[in-house]
């Protein structure tokens, strides 16, 4: 009997000391950052209908792999954690969970997918991980401002509007309809269209949304024709542009067809529309010509030589986290979500990336504003055919 | 009246993979009254079979649906061995199950061997030109698809009809204990259906593809709209079915011309949910009480 109480009484003596010592430990604690590591996710859809896409993820493990050869950051290097979400909203609403509860990650890099990101954003945000550059132009990233939340993908209204607006300018088309996927990456695109014809005092001549799911597209091609459309502007997945552009020439109907930077992987484009891509017109958020885009493409041959596809969808997971990266290396050693979002809030005009002169401020995260126009060459080569454009609207 | 026509023409060239699907459950569910929701995954199997072919190793077009139709064959005879035959007595339900559990590993093996990305898939005929009658198109590939369908409907149809095969297969469905009194290898039968029904469904899949492009998640909608055709004219009849494939085809085509591209893909589910509503056994059956 005594001894069972001598036991008791170092039991309660010892949590006495050891269970606060804990605590303090646990409030010092900054989540995902240790001395070693810095643990950072991202979802991407691998399978399911947007999988052309979920080649943005394997490429920020390629640039976290090539940042950690180099040294780190700060004498810490990058834990990076991948998960399919297949493109479904419920699945990453999950992962998001998984990130913080389980993995416990410091932020989120980039990611695919306006609905998608929009299921795990207020979670993130509420939580305080830092999330940098999501992989799609919506402007639900950046209005209203988020504190830990960095949109680096140039605004889908903006680049609707831009692409009107050279229609309309540069080539002097009247009637632009527009193809878009019924959801809101599709929809911000259709608003962007809105409101540059709304300003030149234009109507566009056909609004066609397409479901995520749908397979057959012949009555939206017919649709389309009727409008007698002369320019079409797709807001779509990359598995229905090629549907679309048959079902379209099939039944005679070949306008100038005008694709979001979503679609700007020209080689890919051309290669399942078996050449119908060719011609057409398209935004751009990268700079392929970048001494950098060589220097990714050799880590790739390094870190990841099973790599299958090596297109611009594959670079655009480096463009989307170089930011985070910068940011990251301003924080230095004392890194917590805010001295993160302080020093990100110190990236001015910075052009060291691939992307083009990346601002942030405390009143503004969203970073890249600017987009170029490019066409597919007869071999589905990119031939850039404007410099860099910020919209000037509104 | 053109756009109303070019509509009707759309209508029936996806109606026809469509039917082709329909017809490739019906030979299923004929014999062990399960509707085999695998059948999408086996057919988008089958046709990256065909794709790698060509692609991979050189092989014409005709060669390697030859080849195609070889494994198509062998696939839903292994799928019936190794997935349904050892199950003890499932149940239709349980069958059901199984069928999706095969539908899942199947598009698992799909995105391992062959990646999530799109492919275009060649074929020897144009999916851009044709023929035009008074300004509506028919091009190659519709004239196929639709030629193709039916083609295989009247060999299917004769098939049950008039050959021992075909009438012993009916047996299996309708009596299974009978059947195999009467001497008929019941089990062997049932992988023989399997296996016709997975080529029924190759061809479809390899019609589909030079159109949609050919990814692991090709015959999703296609399939759940094949079965819903299936539904609608009557999963008991290859005629039946096939028809209902066609009609869901051209419904889907004039609704989203005229009434709403949004709700486009859910008329067929509309449609089935009203079929069972009001005919259960499909538009183009008699309708059909279980004898006890």
């Amino acid at each position: 009997m005594k001894k069972r109480l001598k036991l008791a009484l170092v039991l309660v003596v010892l949590s006495a000391t050891l269970i606060p010592a804990q605590f303090g430990w646990a409030a010092d604690k900054v989540r995902g950052v240790t001395d070693t590591e810095i643990l950072i996710g991202q979802w991407g859809p691998q399978t399911g209908p947007a999988a052309a896409w979920g080649a943005v993820a394997r490429g920020t493990g390629v640039f976290f792999d090539l940042v950690n050869e180099e040294g780190g950051i700060a004498g810490r290097k990058i834990k990076y954690f991948m998960r399919d979400d297949a493109y479904q909203p419920s699945k990453t609403k999950a992962i998001a969970k998984e990130f913080v509860e389980n993995l416990g990650v410091f932020g989120v890099a980039s990611g695919v997918g306006t609905s998608t990101g929009m299921a795990a954003r207020d979670y993130l945000m509420e939580n305080k991980v830092p999330w940098v550059g999501p992989a799609t132009g919506s402007k639900h990233w950046s209005d209203p401002l988020q504190k830990y939340l960095f949109a680096v993908y140039p605004r889908y209204t903006d680049e609707a509007s831009l692409l009107t607006q050279y229609l309309v300018e540069k080539l002097g088309k009247k009637k632009i309809a527009f193809f878009y996927q019924n959801d809101d990456y599709g929809k911000e695109g259709l608003e962007g269209a809105q409101n540059y014809a709304k300003r030149a005092g234009l109507q566009l001549a056909a609004e066609i949304p397409v479901e995520v799911t749908d397979t057959d597209l012949k009555s939206h091609a017919l649709k389309l024709k009727e409008s007698g459309a002369e320019a079409v502007i797709l807001w779509i997945l990359p598995k229905h542009a090629p549907i679309i552009l048959g079902q379209a020439k099939a039944i005679g109907f070949e306008p100038q067809w005008v694709a979001s930077s979503t679609l700007s992987d020209s080689h890919l484009m051309y290669k399942i529309t078996k050449g119908l891509w060719e011609g057409v017109i398209y935004a751009n958020f990268l700079n392929i010509e970048s001494p950098l885009a060589k220097k990714y493409l050799e880590a790739q041959k390094k870190f990841a030589p099973n790599e299958q596809y090596t297109g611009i969808f594959f670079l655009a997971g480096f463009v989307f986290v170089e930011p985070m990266v910068e940011g990251l290396k301003r924080a230095g050693k004392d890194l917590t979500p805010d001295t993160f979002v302080k020093a990100m809030e110190t990236i001015r005009n910075w052009n060291d990336w691939l992307g083009y002169d990346c601002t942030f401020t405390p009143q503004d995260h969203q970073g890249m504003k600017s987009t170029f126009i490019s066409k597919c060459g007869p071999e589905g080569q990119q031939i850039k055919i404007s410099d860099w454009m910020t919209y000037k609207g509104e | 009246m053109n756009f109303f026509m070019d509509l009707i023409v759309g209508g029936l060239a996806i109606g026809a993979c469509y039917a082709l699907i329909a017809l490739a459950m019906v030979i299923i569910y004929k014999t062990s009254e399960v509707p085999n929701f695998a059948q999408g995954e086996m057919a988008m199997l089958a046709t990256f079979v065909a794709y790698t072919m060509m692609a991979n190793y050189g092989a014409g077009f005709w060669t390697s649906v030859i080849i195609t139709m070889v494994f198509a064959f062998a696939l839903g005879a292994l799928l019936e061995i190794c997935f349904l035959r050892p199950a003890e007595d499932p149940g239709v339900l349980g069958a059901i199950v199984i069928t999706l559990g095969a539908e899942m590993i199947l598009y698992g093996i799909a995105g391992w061997k062959w990646g999530a990305n799109q492919n275009p898939f060649p074929v020897p005929f144009s999916e851009y030109s044709g023929v035009t009658i008074s300004g509506v198109v028919i091009t190659e590939i519709n004239f196929w698809t639709l030629t193709v369908s039916l083609a295989v409907m009247l060999i299917l149809f004769l098939f049950f009809r008039f050959t021992k095969l075909g009438t012993a297969m009916k047996a299996v469905q309708q009596n299974p204990f009978a059947a195999k009194a009467m001497g008929i290898p019941t089990r062997r039968i049932l992988t023989f259906t399997w296996g016709l029904s997975s080529m029924t469904g190759a061809i479809a899949g390899m019609l589909i593809a030079p159109i949609a492009t050919l990814d692991p998640n090709m015959m999703l909608d296609p399939m759940l709209k094949g079965f819903a055709g299936g539904v609608l004219g009557g999963l008991t009849s290859l005629p039946g079915a096939a028809a209902g494939a066609y009609l869901l085809g051209i419904i889907e085509n004039l609704f989203g011309g005229y009434v709403s591209l949004e709700f486009k893909s859910v008329v067929a589910f509309g449609v089935i949910v009203l079929i069972l509503c009001v005919k259960p056994s499909g538009l183009f059956v008699k309708h059909y009480k279980r004898k006890v």
